[in-house]
């Protein structure tokens, strides 16, 4: 397989994107960004007369889902910006989605509007009212057409339920439900009801001097209701049967690797854990994200992964560097192609990583315009690791740890792959028919 | 010695980490925290066990030093690491990546660690207090504690936050970053402690001895 892999580069102006999510028909593709705005693309349907333009996507609705707050009580701002997006099924014409920041999930309406109606009785076109005493006949109004409107009204606001930050949101496979996770909690919301949810998982210690591990990620499964899994940032994951009790503290599966000793460093502990977790389309596996790899599991076997792969290996024996910089925080996250047979990763100097499963391969590609023409074919990317640089390589040390791809996202059906690069959006697509 | 001055560096520049943490945005982050934490205890036990390990002579000091904290933090630090769960595993000695990082960034007045020696000169008070010698304000301290007390209006704002957090998270951590700092704040350094501006004896800000000691307590407290 050689895909060739055609580019449209979005960019975008001050704001870093800080998630990326297709809608489960792959037609909508929102992002938000650290400033609190989703911009939802739309791909261009096939169009005869313009033969290029199919498959583009384009500028659908923006709008501003969450502003900065202060919380009065602890003295403490709350961030706007959006940590995750989460689209629901689509059930009728209008297209929802969820949105979180720190604390706060909102519940989006996206509606389209191409007809107004005309010829009210009690005000003229402008809005203004009539005079009543000039009105002198009855007419019945109709609908005339008008220029495509996007909609974006926020229907629930679903708030105060989180003490620490939520780092993620899972909607259930029932469409009722959703669970939002923080640091120490995971909490089931039902999308009609805003001013109740139910805590399922709670790790704090009655002492927090205790603590010793925290929640990271959490995701429902994509076809048994009542599964879900969160990851920590030990590095470990725990599945939980919602059927088993109401409280969900005591896990039904946990999946851990055990520690290679003759890896263990002085930063193993905080590289282990786990930034992300992802079940696969089928529902038979799960991946999850660590600062060097990532790891595919199967919900079947809890003492290690099925497959390992390494995104980023040469970046082990450069821990220290990365923590005086800080990347080592950085929280990468992973993505599944719609039939599972490829996985996609983020890493630094823009690069991202795919890995084939089934052929046993993987490809490093390099989000930039500088290095790409837009229409033509990706060049796969190298590392240097060591010893005489080749061609078009490149030293680890000459990588630019500003440029992370922390967000990348796949089309659920087709060959079709959004990456966001800081502020920047790259859609990427397979030309191969 | 060089583990020793690595670990030493990397709690540093951990303790700074938590502390500039509290001020960003969004507030204390939790995670972060606790992966700070990790890196600190890990550093510092390899430091303790590299000075084990050292056997070292008694060598003449610089003249602001303050040895006897880090004895007392040292019982401290094992008291806490007891009550908290063990890890399991025992942090090996060679993992430090003392290659990456620069020798420039060192810092030699605060880097260098020495076994307690009761009569070594210290800036501020006696050493027979016993007890808290490292936390034992200074004259200069203890009027600086009296204007805080007296003009908590006067504090600016971004110091606001640790006290209305202390019921978060650390609430020992930030009581005793808010009372510590409250001058140290003032001239608290735009880059990494790699330079650290204590040394520049600025008279608003506490002595670099005690400021590493009280770091590094303050963490090790929660």
């Amino acid at each position: 397989m050689q895909p060739l892999w055609s580019q449209q580069a979005v960019p975008r102006a001050a704001d870093i994107i800080s998630t990326v999510e297709f809608n489960h028909s792959g037609d909508l593709l929102a992002t938000g960004d650290k400033g609190g705005r989703v911009v939802i693309f739309q791909r261009e349907q096939e169009n005869k007369s313009r033969p290029h333009s199919r498959g583009e996507y384009n500028v659908y609705s923006t709008f501003q889902s969450h502003e900065p707050e202060f919380d009065y009580l602890k003295s403490l701002e709350i961030e706007e910006k959006i940590n995750k997006i989460r689209w629901l099924p689509q059930q009728n014409a209008a297209h929802f989605l969820l949105s979180t920041n720190d604390k706060t999930i909102k519940l989006w309406k996206i509606s389209e509007r191409d007809k107004r109606a005309e010829g009210y009785n009690l005000k003229d076109e402008d809005g203004r009212l009539r005079d009543p005493f000039r009105i002198t006949a009855l007419r019945v109004p109709i609908l005339k057409p008008m220029d495509l409107m996007v909609e974006a009204s926020p229907r629930r606001i679903f708030a105060n339920a989180h003490t620490y930050h939520i780092n993620s949101i899972s909607v259930n496979s029932d469409h009722e439900t959703y669970l939002s996770a923080d640091d120490l909690r995971i909490n089931l919301w039902h999308l009609e009801i805003t001013d109740r949810s139910f805590n399922i998982v709670d790790i704090k210690p009655a002492n927090m001097e205790e603590l010793t591990e925290v929640i990271t990620a959490a995701e429902f499964h994509p076809h048994q209701c009542n599964v879900f899994v969160y990851s920590s940032s030990k590095g470990t994951i725990r599945l939980c049967d919602m059927r088993s009790s109401a409280l969900c503290d005591r896990h039904s599966k946990f999946f851990e690797e055990p520690e290679d000793p003759s890896s263990r460093s002085f930063f193993s502990e905080i590289i282990s854990s786990i930034s992300d977790v992802k079940f696969s389309h089928s529902g038979r596996y799960m991946m999850t994200r660590d600062y060097l790899s990532v790891k595919v599991w199967d919900l079947n076997m809890e003492s290690r992964p099925v497959e390992t792969h390494q995104v980023h290996e040469y970046l082990r024996s450069k821990l220290c560097s990365l923590y005086e910089n800080d990347c080592i925080f950085d929280k990468f996250e992973c993505c599944w192609s719609g039939s599972d047979s490829a996985i996609m990763t983020g890493s630094y100097n823009n690069f991202f990583r795919m890995f084939d499963r089934n052929a046993r391969r993987d490809v490093t590609l390099e989000a930039s315009r500088e290095n790409s023409k837009p229409r033509a074919s990706l060049k796969p990317r190298k590392v240097c690791t060591g010893g005489k640089r080749k061609k078009d390589e490149i030293s680890v040390d000459s990588l630019d740890f500003n440029k992370k791809i922390l967000h990348t996202a796949w089309h659920p059906a087709e060959n079709i792959i959004a990456v966001a690069a800081t502020n920047n959006l790259y859609i990427f697509q397979d030309k191969v028919n | 010695m060089e583990v020793q001055k690595e670990a030493q560096r990397i709690m540093t520049l951990s303790v700074w980490k938590m502390y500039h943490s509290r001020m960003q945005r969004g507030g204390l982050r939790l995670h972060r925290s606790l992966q700070l934490s990790l890196v600190m205890r890990s550093a510092r036990e390899l430091y303790l066990s590299a000075k084990v390990e050292a056997h070292e002579p008694e060598v003449p000091l610089p003249p602001v030093r303050s040895p006897d904290p880090r004895l007392h933090q040292s019982r401290e630090a094992e008291a806490v690491a007891e009550a908290a769960p063990p890890d399991g595993e025992q942090p090996s000695p060679e993992p430090m990546d003392t290659r990456e990082a620069p020798r420039a960034e060192e810092t030699p007045a605060l880097c260098a660690p020495r076994p307690a020696k009761v009569s070594r000169k210290r800036r501020n008070s006696s050493l027979s207090d016993g007890g808290d010698v490292g936390l034992v304000p200074s004259k200069k301290a203890r009027l600086e504690e009296e204007e805080e007390e007296g003009a908590s209006s006067e504090v600016p704002d971004r110091l606001q936050p640790p006290p209305a957090q202390a019921e978060g998270a650390f609430p020992n951590l930030a009581r005793v970053l808010q009372r510590r700092f409250s001058g140290l704040l003032n001239c608290s350094p735009a880059a990494p402690p790699t330079a650290p501006p204590a040394c520049e004896a600025k008279p608003a800000c506490r002595p670099a001895d005690s400021m590493l000691n009280v770091l590094v307590r303050a963490v090790v407290a929660f």
